[in-house]
């Protein structure tokens, strides 16, 4: 039995060697994903483009500019003149924010009035204007809270008694750069491995019940789980070299850290490739042609990589829709990856995700594999 | 160029997209699917983010603080611990993902030096969330510091002092409720017609070399440019009625604010349209097995459209090379129209640069993919 | 330079090459109006890629065609409105209807809006298909298919036609079916270039061009062919051992060749009336008893044989 097994595995592996096409899918498809989503993928907000408006002209109008201007999180790409500007500039996208100084900005700062400042911001994509706001509420409190510093050391006319300010002491932990690499590359790892397996699996057994050999290998004495076996394993260890191939160059190039076990991420890669293993051979049974494979595969694996986590976060979807991740096993492999390279965690906090996984592996290649053996009569 | 030869194709293209199944589940199923995927799926909003609470003083002042961040529709607290060592095992395990700290000392530092300040142990492995996760807390934490100042004054009957000097009144235009779905989701019908358009045709050509059709077809009188254009006039009928569908939903159900004219929209999109067809018809002449065009088809469109089009990551926060190379993205074009049109209403004029860009796309592409096909076998 | 009107199809030293292997080696010949011309040869032989060579689907790597009076090199284009071509796997629309097909062609070859009623009647009748015009084309057998193909080549009142191996894969009844609707075309004056490897098919033309390995090595009538003389006369033997009859014949006296054919022998004698006295015993002799023997007369594919081993021993390669 075992011999038999060993010939399929061999003659998988020759195949794969001598087939081009596999090779280069298996090796420039996940670096060039990687690159891109680590150079291009990111939710952080840097150079804000910015219009200025200042009506005041004043030392302290021409302050606060001076802090936008020097921190990193703002561009100011135009000083206006006129409302008209500021209201094209926003309107043609020339610019995300716009920031207002009022004739009277200085005089109700020294009066010890409210001094308002009128700022528009491009609300379209909601994310970035959402966090220049949370950038620009710091500006200002520190400008607050520097001239009023500067008022009571000067004992100028100012508040009565101390003020009063409570902070919030932000605390970043896991990520304390908030890097958004280091977010993005691990998950490449996971979404990649279950593309790859799950449509190379697919392809091999499909293309043998394209070709024909199929039915010849069937009338050989091997049992059906042999054959399955055969079909599997090399993807298997195909699919723990893809994962160590992405984790070397994510941690290398991208500098991105990996405090956790490494055999923790072995077994959970182990029990992620059950799934996607399981998958793979799922739609192997269902379709007859590589053309239907293809399709039947990104009907399935598109869904699966949306809504996993990978760059949307669950706890955003709707109810429903969360409770629908619970089914895909990519949810928790994301969970453990990201807790491996990042959090260091040990199985006593991942291991409900790792049941997770193994649960649902083991239901769909049983699933699967019973799928298979009736087709194959 | 012969009217009636186009006709012809297109008569028998239409005949056999109605007949071939894989063909009508790309053209009808993909984009329903897609919407509803990306449209409820893809959110960057945060809401009721799950709290944990380490509260060493449990005093009144840090119970009010605390009730406001459970107040807030942002956060939900989940659980309150005594011990340090039980924030970081939730932390660890994910069942919170900031964790408020109120310090021991937290009101007598309050009356001593006026200043106070507690912790906020966030979880930074979803920088994206954490970032605005901590934004918000900044502002529930704001909105704490001046009800407690307000209410310092009143008791001292002294005016109040102002803490915020410069108090800043932000206006959101264009997406007022900062909705990530209104940005999202005009993305998505980009995505959803780049995806679509493209695979439809790339399959065009192949399936008739593979069949054994094109081998006849080359022989009679037929030309280049007519065989593109037969072909293509059906799959732009498709390609419509499925824009239709995806930005009706984008209206109709997901609520999408549509602020532009249905002229500019439709202007775009079949601009949009033809550089998608193109594209996939080039790649439908450059390989002759379905399989492999398909699969080409799916990695050019998929991955550029996705994530250099503007879709889901801003581009102007991009390094400079990458965003160059998104010029080669046509998504990227459509992408912003679309959220211009909703979003600002732009019109024709507004979007002057974007539509021009995709006229050459259109253009450099058309004029490749008639010169790539050639009536010869070898 | 154009062909006399005579000639709607000409070839001279059309030479194909591909890579290092050349498939069509220097093939010149001269058609005429209204004929039919069979190419016969094996598979692999090159008519396949002869035909496509004049029909301007394949570049030539030397030579030239001239059809229907247009160099097919230069102008391919031109070509293609004067000729009606079907190839090797019919290549019909399998998710269309008959009618759907033949209006397809008719608007590709752009038939007369006035005419194209009548020619897709015509078309539909002489494959046989009145009735059926709404079948999908993937529902109909091989012989129907077959004639639907020649009726969406011929639509156009094409002069000339190209045929490749149309009678590939189907009954031997369709054949012969097929073979009339080609003897009516031609009585009508339209050219057609037959590509077959059933030899008996040869009978069917009006002239045969032998073809084998790329080269053209006869071309004649069936007739003729026949008439020409083997050197020899044809013998018939059947036996049960035919591996060891085969070595004894190849050694027997007054044989010239031995070939196999199917399950019997086919050898060439100088004296039939003496050797049909004396093969019994000898093969008797040599432990391969005979069952039968007689005297025939060749068959094109005897000639054939015949010709492609007198090609290969003047050219020194294995016959």
């Amino acid at each position: 039995m075992f011999e038999r097994i060993l010939q399929m595995l061999i003659k998988e592996f020759l195949e794969l060697k001598r087939d081009k096409w596999a090779r280069f899918r298996l090796i420039v498809p996940p670096l060039v994903q990687m690159l891109v989503f680590g150079y291009a993928a990111t939710f952080e907000v840097y150079h804000v483009s910015t219009i200025v408006l200042d009506r005041d002209h004043t030392q302290e109008s021409r302050e606060l500019i001076s802090r936008f201007t020097f921190s990193h999180r703002f561009d100011i790409v135009r000083v206006a003149e006129t409302d008209a500007e500021v209201t094209n500039g926003i309107g043609r996208s020339e610019a995300a924010l716009a920031i207002v100084i009022h004739a009277d900005f200085a005089k109700a700062l020294r009066q010890g009035q409210a001094a308002p400042l009128q700022v528009i911001v491009d609300g379209t994509n909601s994310n970035t204007a959402l966090l220049s706001l949370g950038y620009l509420d710091q500006i200002v409190t520190q400008f607050s809270a520097d001239y009023t510093t500067d008022l009571i050391r000067r004992g100028a006319a100012g508040p009565k008694g101390k003020p009063i300010q409570v902070t919030i002491e932000p605390r970043p932990w896991y990520n304390a750069d908030l890097n958004g690499k280091w977010f993005f590359v691990p998950g490449v790892v996971g979404s990649l491995t279950l593309v790859l397996v799950v449509s190379l699996t697919a392809s091999a057994i499909v293309r043998e019940r394209e070709v024909g050999t199929l039915e010849q290998i069937i009338v050989t004495p091997i049992r059906p789980f042999e054959y399955i076996l055969g079909k599997t394993v090399p993807f298997f260890l195909i699919g723990l070299a893809e994962v160590a191939l992405v984790t070397l160059f994510g941690t290398l190039w991208f500098d991105v850290p990996f405090v956790g076990n490494p055999l923790i991420l072995l077994l959970g890669t182990s029990l992620f490739l059950l799934s996607s293993l399981g998958l793979g051979l799922l739609i192997s049974t269902v379709s007859k042609t590589q053309q239907q494979a293809f399709a039947a595969n990104f009907l399935v694996v598109n869904p699966l990589f949306t809504l996993s986590g990978f760059s949307f976060p669950i706890t955003s979807m709707p109810e429903p829709l969360q409770w629908l991740t619970c089914l895909n096993p990519l949810r928790y492999f994301l969970v453990v990856i990201r807790a491996t390279f990042l959090k260091g965690t040990g199985l006593d906090a991942l291991w409900p995700d790792l049941l997770g996984m193994a649960a649902l592996g083991v239901a769909l290649l049983g699933f699967s594999v019973l799928r298979f053996r009736k087709s194959l009569d | 160029m012969r009217l009636r030869r186009i006709k012809a194709i297109a008569v028998k293209e239409t005949l056999q997209i109605r007949r071939d199944p894989i063909s009508l589940l790309i053209a009808l199923l993909m984009p329903f699917m897609q919407m509803t995927l990306l449209g409820y799926g893809v959110s960057l909003d945060v809401k009721h983010l799950p709290v944990c609470v380490f509260d060493r003083e449990a005093s009144q002042n840090s119970q009010a603080l605390l009730k406001r961040f459970q107040a807030s529709e942002y956060f939900t607290i989940v659980e309150g611990f005594d011990d340090y060592r039980e924030v970081t095992t939730a932390l660890d395990r994910g069942t919170c993902r900031i964790a408020i700290v109120v310090p021991q000392d937290f009101s007598e530092r309050l009356s001593d030096t006026g200043s106070s300040a507690v912790q906020a142990l966030v979880d930074a492995t979803d920088t994206n969330t954490a970032n605005v996760a901590i934004g918000y807390a900044q502002a529930v934490v704001s909105g704490f510091s001046a009800s407690v100042e307000l209410f310092v004054e009143s008791l001292n009957g002294n005016p109040v002092a102002r803490l915020q000097p410069v108090a800043a009144q932000s206006r959101v235009w264009f997406n007022e409720d900062l909705e990530s779905r209104n940005f999202i989701i005009p993305g998505v019908v980009a995505l959803v017609m780049a995806l679509v358009g493209a695979e439809l045709t790339s399959l065009t050509i192949s399936r008739e070399w593979e069949r054994g059709t094109m081998e006849l077809l080359i022989s009679t009188p037929v030309t280049p440019m007519e065989l593109m254009l037969g072909k293509l006039l059906p799959y732009f009928a498709v390609g419509m009625f499925d824009a239709g569908l995806c930005l009706g939903l984008a209206i109709f159900w997901f609520d999408v604010p549509f602020r532009g004219t249905l002229g500019t929209l439709f202007f775009t999109t079949s601009l949009f349209l033809i550089v998608v067809l193109g594209i996939g018809y080039l790649i439908s002449t450059a390989i002759r097995s379905q399989v492999g065009a398909a699969q080409i088809g799916l990695l050019v469109t998929l991955l550029p459209c996705t994530l250099l089009s503007g879709f889901a990551f801003p581009i102007d926060q991009m390094p400079p090379a990458v965003q160059g190379v998104t010029y080669l993205v046509f998504a990227r074009y459509y992408v912003t129209c679309l959220r211009a049109i909703f979003l600002k209403g732009a019109g024709l004029v507004d979007l002057a640069a974007p539509i021009l860009a995709m006229i050459l796309y259109a253009g450099i592409v058309a004029f490749l993919a008639a010169r790539a096909f050639r009536k010869r076998l070898d | 330079m154009t062909a006399p009107p005579e000639s709607p199809v000409v070839a001279e030293n059309l030479v194909k090459r591909f890579g290092s292997f050349t498939a069509v080696d220097h093939v010149s010949f001269r058609i005429g109006r209204g004929e039919i011309v069979g190419f016969l040869g094996p598979n692999g032989a090159g008519k396949s890629t002869t035909l496509r060579m004049l029909c301007g689907l394949l570049r030539p790597s030397e030579g030239r065609a001239v059809v229907a009076g247009i160099d097919v090199v230069r102008d391919p284009e031109s070509v293609r409105q004067r000729i009606g071509y079907m190839s090797q796997k019919f290549s019909l629309y399998n998710d269309l209807t008959v009618a759907e097909n033949l209006r397809f062609f008719g608007g590709i070859y752009r038939v007369p809006r006035k005419e194209r009623p009548e020619r897709i009647r015509f078309a539909t009748e002489m494959a046989g298909l009145a009735g059926r015009e709404n079948s999908l084309v993937s529902n109909l057998a091989g012989g129907w298919k077959q004639r639907l193909a020649l009726g969406c080549a011929i639509l156009h009142r094409p002069p000339i036609l190209f045929l490749d191996e149309p009678t590939s894969g189907v009954d031997p009844e369709s054949r012969r079916r097929f073979w009339d609707l080609i003897h009516t075309l031609s009585a009508d004056g339209i050219t057609v270039l037959v590509s077959t490897h059933y030899m008996e098919e040869a009978e069917y033309c009006h002239r045969v061009a032998l073809i084998d390995r790329g080269r053209l090595i006869q071309m004649a009538s069936p007739a003729a062919l026949k008439q020409h003389s083997l050197g020899g006369e044809l013998l018939l033997v059947e036996c049960e051992a035919i591996g060891v009859a085969m070595a004894a014949l190849q050694e027997a006296p007054g044989v010239h060749d031995v070939a196999a054919f199917g399950n019997t022998i086919h050898i060439l004698v100088d004296n039939a009336a003496a050797a049909l006295q004396a093969l019994p015993a000898y093969l008797a002799e040599h432990g391969a008893p005979l069952t039968r023997i007689e005297r025939i007369s060749p068959t094109i594919e005897d000639i054939f044989v015949q010709l492609v081993g007198a090609e290969s021993r003047s050219a020194g390669l294995p016959s």
